[in-house]
């Protein structure tokens, strides 16, 4: 289905859903969220997925990045198949692969901006010199460089979540998955994350999954998904160029 | 590495303090016990630490030293025949009865008639040779100078002993014994106090010097080979002082309450510094959430919280000696009986640390809820 929605030449999908359903069981009711959705995600786009609350939209991020196994159907990202892995091995994958962006900013207290975001990347096996560089060099690209010092409680809820999106970046990951990133910011902060999630996927070539109910995102996203009742309604690239938008409302940063 | 458990130890602070508190009171808590109940039983065998014998002769079977029968003097003889011996020295123990000039009732007082020269073995730590020759008086006693009060006298008062007239010229310190109030005296006095007729000609015990010290078991055993000169039974002063420590201990039930009361305070700690930590993690959760979705494997996670665990142990455990040090202090200028020795003093800390282990491992349940599909929302 989502070939027929192709609209320029592209890369093989990085991620590629196929029959996913997911159902959950409150009681004795078992309500189904995603019903049989097939769906093809391409790197180097901005995919946003937008529907109403209650729409599935998150599950069908969890299962895509990992979070959350589905009941039936196959996922595929990268070329791995996500359904039969372990826990640890879906651990890995993330560690090796994807990035994080949820709508609170999730920032531990008691560290400054670089060590928040140098934090993965330890974990990832990195040498300390590498890991300050490369978080160095993220939070620079998303316009924190001279307040890479600070702790959370000094930065403003715009900084805070441009620090998320630098923690998720400077692991390179091939995907990135944002949960309404903007939804607990003011109209400036939200549109200042908005472009740089699209250009981290422009320049780097990062599949950008994101999730919104937000309106003001559609017209930025290379690619907008419509989700109700845990179907795919629409998929379409949206009516504004989101290049020519993204250009004009560039951050000064 | 970002030192994620110590910063937000620093940062956190007054989230954790609770538990370094908690892990500090349990420590301070097991020590004082620890040194209390070393000290009040150790002054059981006062008599034999005091002093610098290194064997002690006495009745067969006696389980402490202030159990002592009265054995022949004979078996003087028979400690002086052994080569190693360089020294014998008798010790008679007289258990009486006081009445002091003022009003204090009957006091129950242990006589120790010791040997009055210079370089005499008993209580040769406790006493200054010219103390130890103001006892050649006929009817001077010494007594420790906490026990003034109980015995309701002052330096140069006189009172009765089993109804003798006995003065006191002096007092030391290092004398408190325990059951009684341990009171010096001269062989020749206490021969006088003692009027149980079964005691006389007899001693209670014979103290005895070794040329070399390290052999002492080995010349214990030796010695308790017969029968020949009476009943008796050599024992190392070390072995003897033990054996009366633990009599006491057992005897009081005190040593099954030190136990108990370290379980209590063992098990109280652990539950307010796990619940302490427990509080922190929900706290972070979120965040624990964001690293494991971000691919931080939940065992590096759990090292985290063990790392903050083992910080907060330590921090408590530093308390806690800054805190004993300075009661210990304390006590000893007040007479308290108190002794921490370190091996002691070790096991209380390791017990400690434990709790804080035991804490941060009960707290490792709580990262379960950090599910970052739950972040989703």
């Amino acid at each position: 289905m989502s070939a027929a929605f192709e609209t320029s030449p592209s890369p093989a999908p990085t991620l590629q859903a196929r029959n996913v359903r997911k159902s959950f069981a409150s009681g004795r009711i078992e309500s189904t969220v995603l019903h049989d959705l097939t769906l093809d995600v391409r790197g180097g786009e901005l995919t946003l997925i937008a529907g109403p609350s209650g729409c599935g939209k998150s599950t069908l991020l969890a299962i895509l990045s990992g979070l959350q196994p589905a009941d039936g159907g196959s996922v595929r990202a990268l070329g791995h198949e996500l359904s039969g892995l372990s826990l640890n091995e879906l651990e890995h994958f993330r560690l090796q692969h994807t990035g994080f962006v949820f709508q609170g900013f999730n920032l531990f207290p008691a560290l400054s901006a670089l060590e928040q975001v140098e934090l993965p990347l330890t974990y990832m096996g990195l040498g300390k010199g590498t890991a300050r560089q490369r978080a160095i060099e993220s939070l620079e690209e998303v316009g924190l460089g001279p307040r890479m010092q600070l702790r959370p409680a000094e930065l403003s809820g715009g900084e805070k979540q441009r620090v998320a999106i630098a923690r998720a970046l400077a692991k390179r990951p091939e995907l990135l998955f944002a949960d309404e990133p903007t939804s607990a910011l003011d109209a400036a902060n939200g549109q200042i994350v908005i472009d740089i999630l699209h250009r981290i996927a422009r320049n780097h070539g990062t599949t950008v999954l994101c999730v919104s109910h937000d309106p003001r995102l559609v017209g930025h996203a290379d690619r907008v998904l419509a989700m109700e009742d845990g179907r795919i309604l629409s998929d379409h690239v949206p009516s504004v160029s989101p290049v020519i938008a993204s250009e004009a409302k560039e951050p000064s940063a | 590495m970002v030192a994620l458990a110590r910063k937000t130890l620093v940062h956190e602070w007054r989230r954790f303090l609770p538990a370094i508190l908690a892990v500090g009171f349990a420590s301070l808590l097991q020590l004082l016990q620890a040194a209390l109940v070393l000290g009040i039983f150790g002054s059981a065998s006062v008599y034999i630490t005091g002093s610098s014998g290194d064997l002690w002769a006495g009745y067969p079977g006696t389980q402490s030293v202030n159990l002592g029968r009265p054995i022949s003097e004979d078996v003087a003889m028979r400690l002086r025949m052994d080569p190693d011996v360089t020294r014998v020295e008798p010790f008679r123990w007289v258990d009486a009865d006081w009445r002091g000039p003022r009003d204090t009732g009957g006091v129950s007082v242990f006589v120790s008639g010791i040997d009055t020269s210079p370089d005499a073995m008993m209580f040769s730590k406790a006493l200054a040779p010219d103390l130890r020759a103001r006892l050649n008086e006929p009817g001077a006693v010494i007594v420790d100078k906490a026990d003034l009060d109980s015995l309701g006298v002052n330096i140069g008062d006189t009172a009765a002993i089993n109804g003798q007239r006995v003065r006191v010229v002096g007092v030391g310190s290092g004398l408190r014994a325990l059951g009684g109030v341990n009171i010096v005296a001269s062989l020749d006095t206490a021969r006088v106090l003692d009027i149980d007729p079964e005691d006389a000609g007899m001693m209670t015990y014979f103290v005895a010097k070794l040329r070399d010290p390290s052999k002492a078991k080995m010349i214990a055993g030796r010695l308790n080979g017969s029968d020949a000169f009476g009943p008796y039974t050599v024992w190392t002063s070390k072995d003897f002082a033990r054996q009366s420590q633990l009599y006491w201990m057992l005897d009081t039930g005190a040593g099954a309450g030190v136990l108990f009361l370290a379980g209590i305070v063992f098990l109280v700690g652990a539950v307010i510094t796990s619940q302490t930590l427990i509080a922190a993690v929900i706290g972070s959760i979120r965040e624990y959430a964001t690293l494991n979705a971000l691919g931080v494997g939940r065992g590096a996670l759990r090292k985290v919280i063990m790392e903050q665990a083992f910080w907060v142990g330590a921090l408590g455990i530093v308390c806690s000696i800054v805190i004993g040090a300075l009661l210990l202090v304390i006590a000893r200028n007040r007479s308290v009986p108190m002794e921490l020795h370190p091996l002691t003093a070790a096991v209380c800390l390791a017990v400690s640390m434990a709790l804080a282990i035991v804490s941060g491992l009960a707290t490792l349940r709580s990262l379960r809820s950090a599910d970052p599909a739950s972040l989703l929302r």
